[in-house]
């Protein structure tokens, strides 16, 4: 084990061992102290990886560690990180603090068993991102469920208890299948004609996966989705989000949001699409389907809620529709935006919780009839949650516009009869022009949910709830700690509105290496160069000018 | 199809010539292919006329969170802007010909295969550029020294916050303008729009102006909505977004040499659809038909805006992306005509509208809507300069009725209506604002050869006459004119002559105060009102200079860039004018001899029919609003305020009038057929997802759920205890799955 397998370590378990001393200690007053000072302390190892890391060998699973643990079940506890790992890794320790501070005056009660378990939780987010070994991403991603069962369950609002049960059953029950999906893939592997042995290591997997049949592979690939679909979540398998979201804390909705959705379209990119890639060629225009009704209805819904928090939980559904739809595209620019996608939405959709988050600890309400206009009371609040709805709306300059063009432009490219001429790594599935205007329409929507939300919540004649001052906190503008949780996802949207390029290079040879899996299952690479249209050549055009009567040209 | 039977007429023998080029033998495509063929690197202090904006946005935004009151925001907005156009106009001399791109950092570079997706943060330069930003940072500069003083009453709650706003706005219009690559142009499109929602929304406690904001924001995203699809699709054809490239794809010009053959057939239905998107983006941000009804209302926003975003700049982006992507609309068989009909119907449409409003403000709105109408219809047309002109001349006229009518509303408290406001010119210290309004009214009435806006309207309907099929087109133009002159006198003849009268607003720009004093403008609104009229008249010239090149200034300006086409029949027109280069014109030469109009060349029988149709719609707003005497032409009989002849006619004319008054109904049209049934199906949506969806997954999870009320007795209270018996649960589950799926692997 090197220095940097190390750091890699740590960055599971450091959070652990931080639960345990907060769960254990005396005093509950130095919880939050211990919590913030553990998670900042965690960006040390994220940035000495993120330095360390070689981004020329982007697609190869870097500082490697892999120890044997059930030998009879070849069950090793494996990580690494290639590229995308690092991206989501880096994000999750980033929000670590950021959570942590959000949560000071929020959480007043049980502070030690809130902390403990949010701690956790970044210790098993990192798990899932970092592993290397099937069972141990399964083990780490349902893992993450406890945690964000217990912020529900305990610290949540009203509808706590519900929204916590369905949240835990349903993802739980979605994700069996994936289990039962993943083992079978392990099964086949195993075949003697195949690998020849047991083995849980991913990239082992997936070299041989894509040898299955096109029917086993649909069959791998629907209990693959049962569980990621419902995470990411595609509709129609959403109904748990807006409920979980709702009643979750602050802290809980903004990692929920930015980082747990995220496990549903990192496992669909890491496992659905290169262990069944041919039935997920075959199947990607009734996903990208999906992902679009969810784009359209989940903006619509959006549009009628007096809930601000519901609004923002519906508007990942639609946002997230996106994303799904970048993988459904099979190519290269589908992928890069998808992955950014991930992350833009993560510091968008991110800050928009903690905006919200906000104005709960002040108003304890989050109906927008009976709080609004509050840009005249609160203009600091009011200027960053304009600014995190403009870059949720993808308002180019900021994070959600490149991502955005990056997946409807993928839906073009992914028609081949429309691509220009047989390109590798634009041919993608068999989506087409259609996929994108109809996605395409999820701008305009967006534009109406968020602005309609803006025009209520800050703008408007000042409209509080009858009697909040029998708070003890009167509404003031953000503090300081408030304006520094919302400060590094401010400037993330704008360095990744401005610099996505470093994020495609990031991701490119990731990217590359999974769109020559696709391509390689379905036999593209063989196939003919595809023409999309029979382009005049030189000489017809002449010939027909100078033949048309009405030439002008003597 | 009617459009496709005009498009052959407009179409057919286009033949595009620039001034110089032969254009004898070589294929249409030549000059835009000799043009893009080297495009060199520019100098990096071109990089000071975006950034220098976003400097004051930046500075403005940190010293409103310093909390000081003063009018320095204001002082360093002008500044800055004022730099940036002093660099422009280096630019501009600076220019010898060759388009060069400024880098300055990379924003999109996406490798795939051999391929590309490449956008840069990089700027574009060439005469249309130039002369776009040339009156954007000009007017910018002279309406932020107007500002200063319009809103100085929000000095300490909203200065900095405009000004703010005001430098964003700069910047990203001339990242719009200025950008080498259609992303670019999207970045500065939709943070054109971004400015505009934020300062329509200005007065943000107001629920109108916030409603009107977020209007105006939604209907242009449905506009941006086809200007995105319009770039990826063109993009996915043509392999690149920077212009350099796409304007110098031989494809492209394989193209456009088919399309002046006459032969779409040739050319792919991609290729085509390009243009039949982007024109939506133009619609949109333009305000033409049916998108335009956002304009009026961003009427909400302070008058400086209405002046800078709503009438000389932000709206003319739609004619400025046609014009920069003039060659893809040439390879669509139908987008020209369509941009010339729909222009042409929203000249109409505006100005029906324009005649019966009350609020000068929102006549002032229409009458812009209209102008860009004859703006698109001059593109349409092949007549880019015409179009060109027009916007430069409008954006001078237009800008200064603005803030002639920003003065009244300013003076008299926030007075709009024209049944309130009388002889204006009259009270002291009003003087100025009565000349420079006047001097307003006839550039927009288009009062034959002593006004600018006679001249670059008379371009667009001389090819509207000239071109065969497009006479009806020309026709209504001329009539739509007719009403402009009519209108804009109406407002003309009742606030700024006859008696004086004026009452007070209600817009005491937040001053708690209800004592009113109408206060005649200041140095800062005087000094920039004068500047403005002088532009306006100056601008006949730049029909003249550079009399070498075709259509002048202005067509020298265009010619030298990817708008450079004309219509066979507008050059031989000029030809017989003795205008331009003899040998420009020998190709169309002996094409489409225009017919007479009323007997007369069609060009010259147009001036007539125009100019004397100006001057009878002036005459009109005479005999029905103009005050007794001789300051209503000998014609009027109005006496009072609120009182005119108008009024009687109105009256009979039934519920026409009240209907114009209320636009037609088109926003409750919309309303009706789009809006709502749209909340409805969202409410459908909403209950779905609630009953129906939830429903079913509530039924599956009902087993669960009974699992759920077994392990309950261990949920002693103890939360940790819980999660460790799910953990329990869950490592169960595990086992059993595992078992059972290996059993089955194990068996098949």
């Amino acid at each position: 084990m090197n220095l940097d397998s190390l750091m890699l370590i740590i960055l599971i378990f450091f959070p652990v061992v931080a639960a345990l001393w907060i769960a254990f200690s005396k005093n509950a007053d130095n919880a939050y102290r211990t919590a913030l000072i553990a998670s900042l302390v965690l960006l040390l190892p994220a940035l000495k990886l993120l330095d360390r890391f070689d981004f020329a060998k982007g697609d190869v699973p870097q500082f490697g560690y892999s120890i044997s643990w059930i030998d009879s079940l070849g069950l090793n506890f494996s990580i690494g990180m290639d590229s995308i790992s690092l991206l989501l890794i880096l994000l999750s320790v980033l929000l670590g603090p950021i959570v942590v501070a959000a949560s000071k005056s929020a959480i007043t009660k049980d502070r030690r068993m809130y902390y403990a378990w949010l701690m956790v939780l970044q210790g098993a987010m990192v798990g899932v991102f970092a592993a290397q070994d099937l069972l141990l991403f399964y083990i780490c991603f349902e893992f993450t469920l406890l945690p964000m069962f217990v912020l529900i369950r305990k610290f949540g609002s009203t509808n706590r208890v519900a929204a916590s049960i369905k949240f835990f059953l349903y993802t739980f029950t979605g994700s069996m299948l994936t289990l039962a999906a993943m083992v079978y893939v392990v099964w086949f592997v195993a075949q003697p004609d195949q690998f020849g042995a047991w083995t849980l290591d991913i990239p082992t997997l997936t070299k041989y996966a894509w040898h299955m049949s096109i029917s086993e592979q649909t069959w791998v690939l629907l209990g693959l989705l049962a569980g990621f679909a419902v995470k990411v979540p595609l509709f129609p398998f959403h109904t748990w989000l807006p409920l979980a979201h709702t009643e979750a804390p602050t802290a809980g909705s903004v990692i929920l949001a930015a980082v747990l959705l995220k496990l549903g379209t990192y496992g669909i990119y890491r496992f659905a699409i290169p262990l069944a890639p041919e039935a997920f060629f075959a199947y990607a225009p009734h996903i990208a389907i999906l992902s679009i009704i969810g784009i359209i209805y989940a903006g619509l819904i959006c549009w009628v809620q007096t809930d601000i928090k519901k609004l923002v939980a519906y508007s990942s559904v639609s946002h997230l529709g996106f994303a799904v739809l970048g993988l459904a595209a099979l190519n290269v620019t589908g992928f890069s935006g998808s992955i950014l996608y991930m992350l833009s939405h993560g510091l968008s959709t991110g800050g928009l919780f903690l905006m919200i988050g906000f104005m709960y600890e002040r108003y304890h309400t989050r109906d927008m009839n009976t709080v609004g206009g509050l840009a005249s009371k609160m203009p600091i609040w009011a200027t960053f949650m304009v600014f995190f709805a403009m870059a949720s709306v993808g308002l180019p300059g900021l994070n959600g516009f490149p991502s955005e063009v990056l997946c409807l432009i993928s839906a073009f490219q992914s028609d081949a009869a429309w691509t220009a001429a047989g390109e590798p790594g634009a041919w993608g599935s068999s989506l087409g022009p259609w996929f994108a205007v109809f996605a395409g329409t999820g701008m305009v929507i967006a534009a109406m949910y968020l602005l309609y939300m803006v025009g209520k919540i800050c703008f408007g004649p000042l409209k509080e709830p009858e009697g909040h001052h029998d708070h003890e906190t009167l509404p003031t503008d953000l503090n300081f700690r408030e304006i520094m949780t919302l400060a590094p996802l401010a400037l993330g949207c704008i360095y990744f509105g401005l610099q996505p390029t470093v994020l495609f290079d990031t991701v490119s040879d990731q990217v590359n290496a999974t769109v020559r899996i696709v391509e390689q299952a379905n036999g593209l690479e063989s196939a003919e160069p595809r023409i999309m249209h029979d382009t005049p050549a030189v000489d017809d055009i002449y010939s027909n000018d100078n033949g048309h009567e009405g030439a002008s040209h003597d | 199809m009617m459009t496709a039977s005009l498009l052959n007429n407009l179409l057919a023998p286009l033949a595009m010539l620039a001034p110089g080029s032969s254009g004898s033998d070589e294929p249409a495509s030549a000059h835009l292919a000799h043009m893009t063929e080297h495009v060199g690197t520019g100098p990096k202090w071109i990089l000071l006329i975006v950034f220098l904006p976003l400097l004051g946005f930046v500075f403005n935004a940190i010293y409103a969170a310093s909390g000081n009151k003063s009018k320095l925001p204001a002082w360093t907005t002008i500044a800055l802007l004022a730099v940036a156009f002093l660099a422009t106009l280096s630019m501009f001399l600076s220019y010898d010909g060759t388009p060069y791109t400024v880098h300055a950092f990379d924003w999109f570079n996406l490798h795939y295969g051999e391929k590309s997706f490449v956008a840069n943060f990089s700027f574009y330069i060439d005469k249309l550029t130039i002369l776009w930003m040339l009156f954007v940072t000009g007017l910018a500069t002279l309406i932020a020294l107007y500002a200063s003083e319009y809103m100085s009453h929000d000095i300490g709650t909203g200065y900095c916050r405009f000004f703010s706003a005001f430098g964003l706005f700069v910047f990203s219009m001339s990242c719009l303008v200025m950008g080498d690559n259609m992303l670019m142009l999207y970045l500065g499109w939709e943070g054109v729009g971004l400015c505009s929602y934020l300062l329509i929304g200005y007065f943000y406690k107001k629920p109108s102006a916030v409603a009107a904001a977020k209007k105006a924001f939604i209907v242009n995203r449905i506009g941006d909505l086809g200007l995105a699809l319009g770039i990826y699709l063109t993009f996915v054809h043509f392999g690149t977004v920077e212009y350099a490239a796409l304007f110098s794809n031989e494809t492209l010009h394989h193209y456009i040499d088919a399309a002046v053959a006459g032969d779409f057939s040739a050319i792919p239905s991609e290729a085509q659809w390009i243009a039949m998107l982007l024109m939506v983006g133009a619609f949109g941000k333009s305000a033409q038909f049916p998108l335009y009804v956002w304009l009026p209302d961003a009427m909400e926003g302070p008058t400086p805006v209405s002046a800078l975003i709503h009438a000389a700049t932000m709206v003319t982006a739609g004619v400025y992306l046609i014009a920069r992507f003039y060659p893809l609309f040439l390879v669509s068989e139908n987008a020209l005509p369509i941009v010339a009909w729909i222009g042409t119907i929203t000249a109409l449409l505006a100005a029906t509208i324009g005649m019966a409003q009350f609020d000068i403000k929102r006549i002032m709105a229409y009458s812009t809507v209209s102008q860009l109408g004859y703006m698109f219809a001059g593109l349409g047309l092949l007549s880019t300069t015409g179009a060109a002109f027009h916007v430069l001349t409008h954006a001078f006229f237009k800008a200064l009725l603005f803030l002639a009518c920003g003065a009244v509303m300013h003076g008299f408290a926030g007075q709009l209506d024209l049944r309130k406001l009388s002889g204006v010119s009259w009270m002291k210290g009003w003087g100025i604002v009565g000349i420079t309004m006047l001097i307003g009214c006839m550039n927009l009435a288009g009062l034959p050869y002593i006004t600018s806006g006679f001249y670059s309207k008379d371009m667009i309907l001389a090819e509207a006459f000239v071109t065969p099929g497009y006479r009806l087109m020309g026709w209504v133009l001329v009539f739509t004119a007719i009403m402009t002159a009519y209108y804009t006198f109406r407002v003309f003849f009742r606030v700024f002559l006859g008696d004086q009268h004026a009452e007070p607003g209600e817009d005491f720009h937040g001053d708690d105060t209800n004592d009113f004093h109408p206060h005649a403008p200041g140095w800062a609104i005087n000094t920039v009102l004068i500047t403005l009229a002088a532009c306006s008249m100056l601008a006949i010239a730049l029909a003249w200079i550079d009399k070498s090149a075709y259509h002048g200034w202005v067509g020298s300006m265009v010619a030298d860039s990817t708008a450079s086409f004309h219509s066979p029949y507008a050059v031989s027109l000029a030809a017989a004018h003795g205008e331009g280069n003899p040998a420009a014109v020998a190709g169309p030469v002996g094409y489409g001899a225009p017919g007479k109009v009323l007997g007369m060349d069609p060009h010259g029988g147009m001036i007539v029919v125009s100019g004397l149709g100006a001057i009878f719609g002036v005459l009109v707003a005479a005999f029905f609003h103009g005050p007794k005497g001789w300051q209503g032409l000998f014609l009027g009989g109005r006496t009072q305020a609120d009182k005119c002849r108008m009024d009687a006619i109105a009256k009979r004319a039934g519920p026409i009038p009240r209907w114009a008054e209320n636009k037609w109904f088109v926003d409750e049209f919309y309303a009706m057929v789009f809006v709502t049934p749209l909340r409805v199906v969202s409410h459908i949506f909403h209950w779905i997802d609630k009953l129906l969806l939830d429903g079913l997954v509530n039924l599956f999870g009902f087993l669960p759920r009974v699992l759920a009320w077994i392990i309950r007795p261990s949920q002693s209270g103890v939360l940790q205890g819980y999660a460790v018996s799910m953990a329990g649960g869950l490592a169960v589950l595990l086992l059993v799955v595992i078992v059972i799926v290996l059993r089955a692997g194990g068996a098949a």
